[in-house]
């Protein structure tokens, strides 16, 4: 029955207690959206920088380095030498080291060349068909890239120079599709693997027929004399080498042996990633705080609200007390309307905040070639609802305390 | 001085010396003692301060001086909220403008009131409407009734919780001589049924020789 006096109430003045709702509803949406995104931001970050201690490449800027290597969203800092990097695997606290080199795609999915490791020792991937790539130009593709790309087992599909999608198509270098990989929520889903000999040969093929590459053909002038398909030991090159310790010690010694070679940086993701992070934060913190402006609004809307309701319904409250409803009551049934416009406005935000999530995340997905979704909840949203009940219950106390301390008779009195 | 009416009932209530101060004047009241099912009228003025008088009686403000019994019970002596619980089990308002809640219908209304005494029974609700020729209307929004309607209305609400006591402050004063008839009838009528002390506070002269008893305040 106070619910229902509770509801009655709100709905009798639908345009105020609306605005109400839609304040409070706007700001917790906002709220939620910030953390949703961060969240899931800094655990994707967080999940596959914590995968590598070290991304060894060539100097240029650290963070370019590990967004490039680990993340697969930014551009090679260079080339280094095989021959350079040889010294890391065979180091004592070196547990695993794994070679990277990039340099074509397809319809903007990479195609990373690396060896067995990666998928074995790195990201352990199940696979959904087929088997592991051997010979050249085998590729294996990751769950999101053969199903935006349509490719099935056995099929076929020239590469593009450059890792970002571009008109210049290797007419010889013709991939073949032998397996594909099961999803796994990781950078794998969205890449192409092949063998590092792929690589080498595809760009040492394009540029002994002189095909024009604006990234690439500085870096590689020098192969020229180079026989077609051999390449020659001394020259091979990779992108970067992902490194990871096998004692605890290593993170003390192997970063510095690394960048005191002059062709040489390394990068550690968990920092790096700390770094970028930091930089995002404050641009959150700006939104947060319009989220709690709005957050203040609400609740001044919801306190004028009732007071002016209170105004209109004393002669209401002051009968409710001459049939022998308590003061206490009357508080009760005034703060139950507080509580019920929050909980409504609350509900309305969180879902709303979740159902904008997902629809953004299908365009973040696109963007980042990461999975994003609305659907992921937490338990800081317990706190919100609660907060935001709290709140309700609060803006509703000083309208509630003045009907509590009514005086009856005088108030019954004044309208004859 | 007293006025008694009744003889061999029960006391249900007796005021003795009350007293407020209204606007740095002094008010007084004459002591009454009334017994169970007594119908009387309190007639007086403007400002005679018979509402004054009626609000003390129902214990909606306190004296500057004297007492309230009901039921042999001090009614100054109750805590706030044993005091509203009291006022809900033992009286009935009736106000010159009735005030209802304007969120709830009809039925709703009375069921509310019902409500805060923890006793809800439709079939009273329905019975009491019935008596008042207003039952096909019960869904009904008061705002769609006429005052002489809401005046019945406030009727079925007074006597919702079969209090003992029904105070009525001017029911009928905003009302058509038709409307007036109709309610004091009412009035009468429910109150004798449930054997209820019926006071009525008017300066409305067409209720006068409709009551047997009555104090005139502009006489004490």
């Amino acid at each position: 029955m106070l619910f229902k006096l509770a509801w009655k109430n709100i709905i009798k003045r639908p345009f105020s207690s609306g605005l109400s709702v839609l304040l409070l509803a706007s700001s917790i949406m906002i709220i939620l959206l910030a953390f949703l995104t961060m969240q899931q931001l800094e655990s994707k970050f967080n999940e596959n920088a914590n995968k590598i201690d070290l991304v060894v490449g060539a100097k240029g800027s650290r963070l370019q380095l590990v967004l490039c290597n680990v993340f697969h969203v930014d551009n090679p800092t260079g080339n280094i030498k095989m021959k350079d990097v040889t010294f890391l695997s065979k180091h004592p606290f070196v547990r695993s080291s794994i070679p990277i080199s990039l340099g074509d795609n397809y319809k903007s999915y990479r195609i990373v060349g690396t060896d067995k490791n990666f998928l074995k020792k790195l990201y352990i991937t199940p696979f959904k068909q087929g088997k592991l790539f051997e010979k050249p130009y085998e590729v294996v593709l990751g769950f999101n890239a053969a199903n935006k790309m349509g490719l099935k087992l056995g099929d076929s599909f020239y590469g593009s120079h450059g890792i970002d999608a571009s008109l210049h198509e290797h007419q010889d270098a013709k991939y073949f599709v032998v397996g594909l990989l099961d999803y796994s929520g990781e950078v794998v889903d969205n890449l192409i693997l092949t063998s590092l000999e792929s690589v080498w040969q595809v760009h040492f093929e394009d540029h002994q027929k002189g095909s024009f590459d604006l990234s690439y053909e500085k870096k590689h002038d020098h192969h020229h004399h180079h026989q077609k398909t051999n390449v020659v030991e001394e020259d091979k090159e990779i992108t970067a080498l992902l490194v990871n310790y096998k004692s605890p010690r290593a993170k003390f010694s192997i970063p510095g042996i690394v960048n005191n070679k002059k062709q040489l940086m390394a990068a550690e993701p968990a920092i790096e990633i700390q770094r970028l992070l930091d930089l995002v934060q404050p641009a959150v913190k700006v939104i947060a705080v319009l989220a709690w402006f709005i957050f203040g609004l609400a609740f001044f809307s919801m306190l004028i609200t009732l007071v002016n309701s209170m105004k209109s319904r004393k002669y209401e409250i002051a009968m409710m007390r001459a049939s022998g409803a308590s003061s206490k009551l009357v508080l009760i049934s005034i703060l139950t309307e507080g509580f019920l416009v929050a909980l409504i406005g609350a509900f309305l935000g969180l879902i709303l905040g979740h159902v904008i999530m997902e629809i953004m995340g299908l365009y973040l997905t696109n963007h980042y070639h990461y999975q994003f979704s609305g659907f992921i909840f937490n338990f800081f949203e317990l706190w919100l609802l609660f907060g935001t009940l709290a709140t309700g219950i609060i803006s509703a106390f000083i309208p509630a305390i003045s009907a509590y301390n009514m005086d009856i008779s005088s108030t019954l009195k004044k309208k004859i | 001085m007293g006025l008694y009416f009744g003889l061999n009932q029960r006391k249900l209530i007796q005021t003795k010396d009350l007293s407020i101060i209204y606007e740095n004047k002094r008010i007084d009241f004459p002591d009454i003692d009334i017994n169970q099912g007594n119908h009387f009228l309190i007639l007086g003025r403007s400002g005679s301060g018979k509402t004054s008088f009626l609000n003390l009686i129902g214990g909606l403000s306190s004296p500057s001086g004297g007492q309230v019994k009901i039921n042999n019970e001090n009614i100054a002596l109750l805590s706030s909220n044993k005091l509203d619980k009291f006022r809900g089990i033992n009286i009935g308002f009736i106000f010159q403008t009735p005030h209802f809640i304007k969120s709830l219908n009809i039925n709703d209304n009375l069921m509310l009131s019902q409500y805060f005494l923890g006793n809800i029974d439709q079939n009273h609700i329905d019975t009491l409407l019935e008596k008042v020729g207003l039952l096909n209307r019960k869904k009904d929004s008061l705002h769609e009734l006429s005052e002489g309607e809401k005046q019945r209305v406030s009727i079925v609400r007074a006597l919702i919780n079969k209090p003992k006591i029904i105070l009525a402050d001017e029911p009928t004063s905003a009302l058509d001589d038709y409307s007036c008839e109709v309610v004091i009838e009412l009035l009468k009528n429910l109150s004798e049924e449930n054997n209820s002390v019926l006071i009525i506070v008017t300066h409305d002269k067409r209720l006068k020789d409709k009551f047997k008893q009555f104090i005139d305040l502009d006489a004490f």
